[in-house]
């Protein structure tokens, strides 16, 4: 019973990309995001941007939902169209403190149980880093977009961006952990009908090295 | 008895003493430098086992200060502050998390490295973090720490990241590291300690329990310094051990030697003073062994010297019963066998001059001891004179040598005829002799013995006469016999002693000795009672003799009976 609501917000949030009128089904993108050693990378976050077209980007109006579940931040990474108003809902028994510092939101919600009333609205580009004040090894992102084109890598590194208008694109990847000199996070891609196009990124990632760890954690890679 | 060195006594003392010593200095001296090494040894596991525990209250105290830093960074007020880049709360509440862990100092830096904040000297802002290899140190995720100077004191300083739940700063904890400190940890190790920062290159002590002085000498000798060692500070010498605590810092532990060695010194006191009362023990010991072995050789050469004066008297006592025991007893043996020949010499003597009056029985008698004999006393005796006839004559026409060769033969003929019927020879005159019976040595047959040798001295005289008729001289032998009481004894003075006997029978037997002619034997006529059945006898009648009232019956003895004749003589005269 306890997930039938993450599920029903993940729905909500695929919602976004479900197929509209405009669009024909088989214009898309299939991106791969692999580290330097060629393993997938899943949290990464791939976006599309058309250049030179400074097409005002949708206000997203659809609520996104970051769980707090068996004292993690679940999903470990969430995208989000910028304006987007996300719920925390706490689905544990005890209660959190969630905050960010992050300049693309600063916001704090002290102490609380179940979701609370008001949804945090997303309403500047950039990632911002959740924390929750009473268990330091909780860490969530949420990665603030301006474009509507964006997809997350699952554990294969693999992610896909449907319903596109045929055109010439930039593909972004990003990544938590992603070194800051890495060079090749961009390239251009060129969308048509038929054939998803295909985006390999390789990108460097900073070690996994967080400082305090959930209590029973065994040392895998990723954690959510 | 003074102790001249050449003496055996002092000789002896000395070797003893000398020896004695020997082995108590050699004791002393090995002793000593085993408590020395002992001590050192000592000391040295003292200061490993102090740098050792050292070294693990530093560790503890460490964890502990990243404990408490991790704690303060944790605070939400501080990660507020500093994600929002607000200097004054950040500073404020950096100083009040510094009195929350009582630290010397807190600094927070930046992610690039410069300080933000510190609560220590605020003017520290936007410099470079004194320890930027903490910082990646703790970039990595391991927990920071180290010793490190800031300005110009030491601190234990630990580094941690703010998280945001991302580090967002670091925030460093620092203890100093101060005199006190060294003071601390001196109560409780009775050490030494100091710190030094840059050992290898010109060290400097930032914090001492020393003195001024043994700062500088310390900062000297650890430059090149081993791990462990003696060094030697203004105040004496120290075994030292060094121990790393921090990069470029490490810790002194040190301790005096002297420090260490003075409960060993009180006993090597004590030791000396055993020695030295062994040593006058010793002395004593020696002096009396020297004595009880010098005492026998001092006496025995005493009583040499006794022996060697010519006084044979003497016996060394010496109780022992090793070789200077049996020296004593040959030495007494020896001086018994002078003794006795002396004895014997003296006893030849005298028994020579005894032999002068008696027989030699006698003479073996009385010097076998009684001389009581010889004391003056009344006797029955028989006395015997005798003398040559015509003798005076013959002296005085004959050549002296005649004379005195008759003499010579006519004593060397009776002489002998005394003894053997041991008579007492009581004098010589000339031609004349006196010989009695029955004294000193009572004997049964007083009469009977002097017939007996009067017979035997006229046949003797007879044929030693025979000769000197042949030449011309009219010479004869006449023996007169009497028996009575006298009063017998020595006279004479010191140096000249006859034994003599006076008495009516002396001048008797003299008489009848005037009256007898040539081969004549004059007896009394108690004597011819006495001897009747031993002799052949014939009456003479009766002589007026000069002297005696009364004319007095006299026989002439002319022979003895045959031997088969029994002895008449039954009667003892006491």
């Amino acid at each position: 019973m306890r997930q039938a609501p993450a599920a029903l917000a993940l729905a909500a949030a695929l919602g976004l990309l479900l197929p509209g009128p405009a669009v024909t089904d088989t214009a898309g993108v299939e991106a791969i995001v692999k580290d330097e050693r060629g393993k997938p990378v899943a949290d990464a976050v791939v976006s599309l941007t058309a250049p030179g077209t400074a097409t005002p980007a949708p206000r997203a109006t659809a609520a996104a939902i970051m769980d707090q579940q068996n004292k993690e931040f679940v999903p470990f990474v969430l995208p989000v169209l910028v304006g987007t108003p996300v719920t925390f809902p706490n689905r544990d028994n005890i209660r959190h403190h969630v905050y960010s510092f992050s300049a693309a939101k600063r916001f704090e919600l002290p102490l609380y149980t179940g979701t609370p009333g008001a949804p945090v609205v997303f309403d500047k580009p950039g990632s911002v880093v959740l924390g929750c004040n009473i268990h330091d090894w909780m860490v969530g992102h949420v990665y603030v977009l301006a474009t509507p084109y964006f997809a997350r890598t699952g554990e294969e590194g693999r992610a896909r961006i449907a319903e596109l208008a045929p055109g010439a694109y930039e593909a972004r990847v990003w990544h938590p952990r992603l070194k800051t000199d890495t060079d090749k996070t961009t390239m251009p891609v060129t969308v048509t009908a038929g054939e998803p196009a295909q985006v390999t990124f390789s990108v460097a990632l900073k070690p996994d090295r967080r400082p305090i760890r959930r209590p029973g954690y065994e040392g895998a890679q990723g954690g959510g | 008895m003074g102790l001249h060195f050449r003496s055996f006594r002092s000789r002896l003392v000395v070797v003893f003493l000398g020896l004695f010593a020997l082995i108590q200095a050699t004791g002393y001296v090995a002793v000593s430098a085993f408590v020395r090494a002992s001590a050192r040894h000592t000391v040295e596991e003292e200061l490993r086992l102090a740098s050792t525990l050292f070294a693990r209250q530093l560790d503890v105290r460490t964890q502990q200060l990243v404990a408490a830093t991790r704690l303060l960074s944790g605070d939400f007020a501080l990660k507020t502050a500093v994600a929002t880049s607000d200097h004054a709360t950040t500073a404020s509440v950096l100083e009040n998390h510094r009195r929350r862990v009582d630290a010397d100092v807190l600094m927070l830096a930046a992610l690039d490295g410069h300080i933000v904040a510190d609560t220590q000297e605020p003017a520290r802002r936007g410099g470079e973090f004194p320890a930027p290899r903490l910082l990646a140190e703790a970039e990595t995720g391991r927990d920071a720490s180290d010793v490190v100077a800031i300005g110009r004191r030491l601190h234990q300083l630990a580094v941690v990241p703010v998280l945001a739940p991302e580090p967002i700063a670091w925030l460093a904890a620092g203890f100093a590291i101060d005199d006190r400190t060294a003071a601390d940890l001196r109560r409780l190790s009775g050490l030494h300690v100091s710190f030094l920062a840059g050992p290898d290159a010109g060290a400097v002590v930032h914090a001492s329990t020393l003195g001024a002085a043994d700062r500088a000498t310390l900062a000297r000798g650890v430059a090149g310094a081993r791990a462990s060692g003696v060094l030697e500070l203004d105040s004496g010498e120290h075994l030292v051990r060094v121990e790393p605590v921090g990069r470029d810092v490490v810790v002194v532990l040190q301790r005096p030697l002297a420090e260490a060695l003075a409960p060993y010194d009180r006993m090597l006191l004590v030791l000396l003073v055993v020695a030295a009362a062994g040593v006058v023990l010793a002395l004593l010991g020696a002096v009396l062994v020297a004595r009880r072995v010098s005492r026998p050789v001092l006496t025995l050469a005493r009583g040499a010297r006794r022996v060697a004066a010519g006084d044979f008297d003497v016996t060394v006592s010496v109780s022992q019963r090793d070789e200077l025991g049996e020296l004593a007893m040959t030495f007494n043996d020896m001086v018994g066998g002078l003794r006795e020949r002396e004895r014997v010499r003296d006893e030849l003597e005298r028994t020579a001059k005894l032999k002068r009056f008696f027989s030699p029985q006698l003479a073996d008698a009385l010097s076998a001891g009684d001389e009581s004999l010889l004391a003056s006393h009344r006797r029955h005796i028989t006395v015997v004179f005798c003398d040559l006839r015509g003798f005076t004559a013959f002296a005085e026409a004959a050549d002296p040598e005649d004379v005195m060769r008759l003499l010579h033969d006519y004593h060397a003929t009776i002489g002998p005829l005394v003894f053997a019927q041991e008579g007492t020879l009581e004098r010589f005159t000339g031609d004349g002799l006196m010989v009695f019976f029955n004294d000193p040595v009572p004997c049964p047959d007083p009469a009977a013995r002097a017939v007996r040798m009067a017979v035997a001295m006229r046949d003797a005289v007879a044929m030693l006469l025979a000769e000197w008729r042949r030449r011309g001289h009219a010479l004869g032998f006449g023996t007169g016999i009497a028996m009575g009481d006298a009063t017998i004894g020595r006279i004479g003075f010191e140096g000249r002693f006859d034994y003599a006997a006076i008495g009516t029978v002396t001048n008797l037997s003299a008489r009848l000795c005037q009256e007898a002619r040539d081969g004549q034997i004059l007896v009394s006529e108690p004597v011819h009672a006495e001897v009747e059945a031993l002799v052949e006898a014939k009456s003479i009648g009766t002589l007026p003799l000069r002297g005696f009232a009364r004319p007095v019956t006299v026989f002439d003895v002319l022979g003895l009976r045959t031997e088969s004749a029994a002895p008449a003589a039954t009667r003892v005269t006491p």
